[in-house]
């Protein structure tokens, strides 16, 4: 402080040593526990995540060294300049230095010019969208969820819809890899995006407009399934807005979208005739969940469920009943949170079927319906 | 006789201590009760961080089962500590000390002074109100249209039209503060405080009220035109009947990025006052510093967009390059502080601490701002947690760490009262390590694809231990705060007293008492460079020049 400094308290040396330890101690714990990799995005899958991949690590090892020279300044700084006893004499005055400053001045224009120039690169090759794709989908957001409309040739018919976003439930948007797939993106509501990390890529999806982008899935990844999910805030049910790419190879992705073609095209199941009703059962959703998984009603006979939407205004459910192929059986309008209602279902024959939230096609909105 | 004592000059005196803080035009009380405000907000945003920090602890929804309400906390959170704690307190801090740096009396306007502060706590009550009116904004501190103007869709209640209200109280209240800024510093300065030989802090606060005075009146229609599609039939943003959705986000960040800088320049000011005192060298490269400033005020005009790039709707090339230009300046200011602390003499007092940890932690979330600058890597990057720890690491281990330096700095001359080394020192470990152990591996979760704004994530994504972490830094943060509350009030009443110029200080508030008498000062040194206080002490010229 003023004219001579203290020598050094021992409360000083002891959260000096605390701090220095505990820090060393957390860097230690992170490269050991392995999240030193995390510090990289995770294998890309696509050619354009690929190029991103590629300019990633650019920027992150010239970020690295930018770090260590400018921290390094500083630690060095702090340790080498500190105060001792004895030291009364002001140090040399400084004012500055004019060929330090320009220095520091032109260095970084030149990196980040460099940087720019090859993100600008980068750029136009992966935002570049094909005239004539070879597969094209569109993908419709929806609060909260997503289904995807593949298109015929023309860019605009709809061959069929898949209507289930994850895998688990059978759906998710299955791409043939190798070849170059157009995604096309909407909403009827609000904002959303379009991610899934391992692209390393995201789109929002506007209302009023229609954002477009290309990927080509690298032939190694047929077979697997890439999750994704909605990254821009999209209200209540934003999380549960998830999705899967299922990459497939070309022979089998044609098989699939051949059998989906002709599933669409097949005359619907014919309706459950309507009885007297045998039971009553009790259904509640809350948070975007039913309160339970497992449904059970006798065979051959009518029954009802007591539904209550507990969720806030503006978040719908409703109680479908799909057969075990995903055919929608008996379909039912949905009631906005707050509401209850009684939906009454038709007689079913002995089987296992598939009662779903159709707003929000999700593990914890489907559960399994027993008739027996 | 004693009846006419009352109406003379002493008057003052007479009035009730309470009566006093709450009638006073003193830009100093007022500094004061800004800052105290701020903290207030500090504290309740800090609360509702901790929230989220709770139920992001382990996967599954634990405590904020109702979703709708997680988002209403961590809209709050970033409201509240944007609007109602950043943005004021470093007024509060330009309001105290800039009067006193540049030996004015007061502000221009001290009764408008006085009406800035008092619509702050107004604007927070409103903001927050919706808490128990049904429950507040839920769309996040953005608050994208048609989220937040289609209410079936977003929320209930009343929440975004209180959150609208309550943001343009606070813009108009920034709009007054900053003409009174731009006002004291042309019109007020004594005599020979030229422009260059104000204090870096007063460069700061002027460039700062310039971007605000810009800038704010842009949001400002940006909120009406939200409230006239909420309340009045309009369709600004609404595509179905002729709106544009992402209109807004341009006007929004039009505002929002700029306000970046008016949250952090003022606290660079700071740091840039604290490290040549106690490094007892002046600020490297005073000049250089300005230009870098003004460049900064400029150029901030022109990167908004890069908020947008995944819009899809954003003119891509120019945004990108303009960030990644604005770094440049900033880079000219990271070295020239460097080389305040090079060959000086340092002297490790806790704003010294504060202020270093601003340094370090700044050019971590200069750096991991860059690799968005890079439009390819934003679409990875954007709206992940990636994006948390950025803007964190510019807000908090930036800006925050700055006020803690100016508190620590400056307390003495507010209080006549020095606060506590010791606890001080407590404070900046803990915060410090908090701090790193909260916000450095969001980087990771935001890589592995963990999305902002999420109350919960799947077990098997893999992103437990590192929220864990995060938790428990978020609560040490929260623990660093015990020694600071502590340190204050026993300080206030008990610390060291201070004296005139406690820590050798370079600028005019040292040359006055502590606390400062109405109307600042009985008399002022001679003002020949940027440290009068300075060239006081050892005489212009002293220690040699370089």
């Amino acid at each position: 402080m003023s004219s001579s400094p203290r020598n050094t308290r021992p409360s000083d040396l002891i959260l000096l040593v605390i701090l220095v330890v505990t820090m060393v101690a957390l860097t230690v714990a992170f490269f050991a526990g392995g999240y030193w990799d995390g510090m990289f995005p995770p294998d890309a899958v696509t050619t354009q995540g690929d190029e991103i991949r590629s300019l990633y690590d650019i920027v992150f090892w010239i970020a690295v060294a930018i770090f260590i020279v400018v921290e390094g300044l500083i630690v060095y700084s702090v340790i080498r300049y500190r105060r001792k006893p004895g030291q009364d004499d002001l140090p040399v005055q400084t004012h500055g230095h004019n060929l330090l400053e320009i220095a520091w001045t032109v260095v970084p224009t030149l990196i980040v010019a460099y940087l720019f120039v090859i993100s600008f690169q980068t750029l136009s090759s992966i935002d570049a969208v094909a005239r004539t794709p070879d597969v094209k989908i569109r993908a419709v957001a929806e609060q909260f969820r997503w289904q995807f409309d593949y298109l015929a040739d023309d860019g605009v018919t709809t061959l069929f819809t898949e209507e289930v976003a994850t895998a688990d439930l059978g759906g998710g948007m299955h791409v043939p890899v190798g070849v170059n797939v157009q995604l096309e993106l909407t909403t009827p509501d609000v904002i959303h995006a379009f991610y899934v990390p391992r692209f390393l890529f995201k789109r929002d999806v506007v209302p009023g407009m229609t954002n477009v982008f290309d990927f080509t899935i690298d032939p190694a990844e047929a077979g697997q399934t890439f999750s994704g999910q909605c990254a821009e805030l999209c209200g209540t049910g934003h999380r549960v807005m998830l999705l899967d790419v299922v990459a497939m190879r070309q022979t089998e992705y044609e098989a699939w979208k051949a059998a989906k073609i002709e599933q669409a095209n097949a005359t619907p199941a014919p309706t459950a005739s309507a009885g007297p009703v045998g039971v009553t059962l009790t259904v509640g959703a809350l948070n975007i969940a039913f309160d339970q998984l497992s449904l059970e009603v006798p065979a051959d006979q009518a029954f009802a469920i007591d539904f209550t939407n507990s969720d806030p205004p503006g978040v719908l459910h409703d109680i479908d009943i799909r057969a075990a192929d995903g055919t929608v059986l008996q379909d039912q309008p949905t009631i906005d949170g707050g509401e209850s209602t009684t939906y009454t279902f038709g007689a079913l024959p002995a089987g296992a079927y598939t009662f779903i939230c159709s707003v929000h096609p999700i593990p914890a909105m489907t559960g399994t319906l027993t008739v027996r | 006789m004693a009846t006419t004592t009352t109406v003379h000059p002493a008057a003052a005196t007479y009035r009730s201590g309470l009566y006093e803080w709450l009638t006073t035009t003193d830009h100093k009380k007022i500094g004061i009760m800004y800052v105290v405000n701020s903290f207030i907000f500090f504290f309740i945003g800090g609360v509702l961080a901790l929230f989220v920090r709770a139920e992001l602890a382990q996967p599954g929804l634990q405590y904020l089962t109702d979703e709708h309400f997680y988002n209403q906390i961590f809209t709050m959170h970033a409201t509240v500590m944007i609007f109602l704690f950043i943005i004021p307190m470093l007024a509060g801090f330009g309001n105290y000390v800039v009067p006193l740096q540049i030996g004015a009396p007061d502000m221009a306007f001290p009764r408008i002074n006085a009406m800035s502060l008092w619509m702050l706590p107004l604007g927070g009550i409103i903001l927050l109100s919706g808490f128990v009116l049904g429950g507040t904004a839920a769309a996040g501190w953005t608050s994208y249209p048609p989220l937040s103007s289609d209410r079936p869709l977003a929320s209930t209640g009343p929440g975004q039209d209180l959150w609208i209200m309550a943001l343009i109280l606070i813009g108009t209240s920034s709009i007054l503060g900053s003409i009174n800024f731009l006002v004291t510093i042309f019109k007020m300065r004594a005599p020979g405080m030229t422009l260059f030989r104000m204090p870096i802090l007063v460069w700061t606060v002027l460039v700062t009220s310039v971007l605000v005075l810009m800038a704010t009146p842009v949001i400002t229609s940006a909120l009406i035109m939200l409230f006239i599609d909420r309340n009045l039939g309009g369709h600004f943003f609404d595509p179905a009947t002729g709106g544009n959705a992402v209109l807004y986000q341009n006007v929004f960040w039009f505002y929002s990025h700029p306000a970046v800088y008016v949250m952090v320049l003022p606290a660079m000011g700071m740091i840039s006052e604290i490290l040549p005192v106690f490094s007892r060298k002046p600020l490297f490269g005073y000049k250089a510093f300005v230009f870098a400033t003004a460049g900064i005020g400029a150029l901030g005009f022109s990167v908004w967009a890069h908020h947008m790039f995944t819009t899809g709707a954003v003119f891509l090339p120019f945004f990108s390059l303009m960030t990644f230009l604005i770094a440049v300046p900033t880079g000219v200011k990271m070295f020239n502080w460097i080389f305040t602390l090079v060959r000086g003499q340092l002297t490790f007092s806790t704003p010294l601490l504060f202020a270093l940890g601003f340094l370090s932690m700044f050019l971590i979330g200069g750096i991991n701002g860059a690799f968005s600058a890079s439009v390819p890597v934003d679409y990875a990057l954007h709206d992940t947690y990636w994006v948390v720890a950025h803007l964190h690491y510019v807000l908090f281990g930036g800006s925050a760490f700055g006020v803690f330096a100016g508190v620590y700095f400056w307390f003495p001359k507010m209080t006549g009262r020095m606060l506590d080394e010791t606890l001080g020192k407590i404070q900046f470990v803990l915060m410090f390590i908090g701090f790193n152990l909260t916000f450095f591996p969001m980087h990771v979760l935001g890589l592995q694809g963990m999305p902002r704004r999420i109350a919960d994530y799947a077990s098997a994504a893999g992103w437990n231990d590192l929220n864990l972490a995060a938790t428990i830094g978020g609560f040490l943060i929260a623990a660093s705060m015990i020694p600071f509350l502590w340190n204050v009030l026993v300080s206030l009443r008990g610390g060291t007293p201070a004296g005139d110029d406690p820590w050798e200080g370079n600028t005019l508030e040292w040359a006055t008492s502590s606390p400062p008498p109405p109307y600042n000062f009985d008399r002022l040194p001679e003002i020949r460079s940027e440290r009068p206080v300075f060239d006081m002490r050892h005489g212009h010229g002293a220690g040699g020049h370089k």
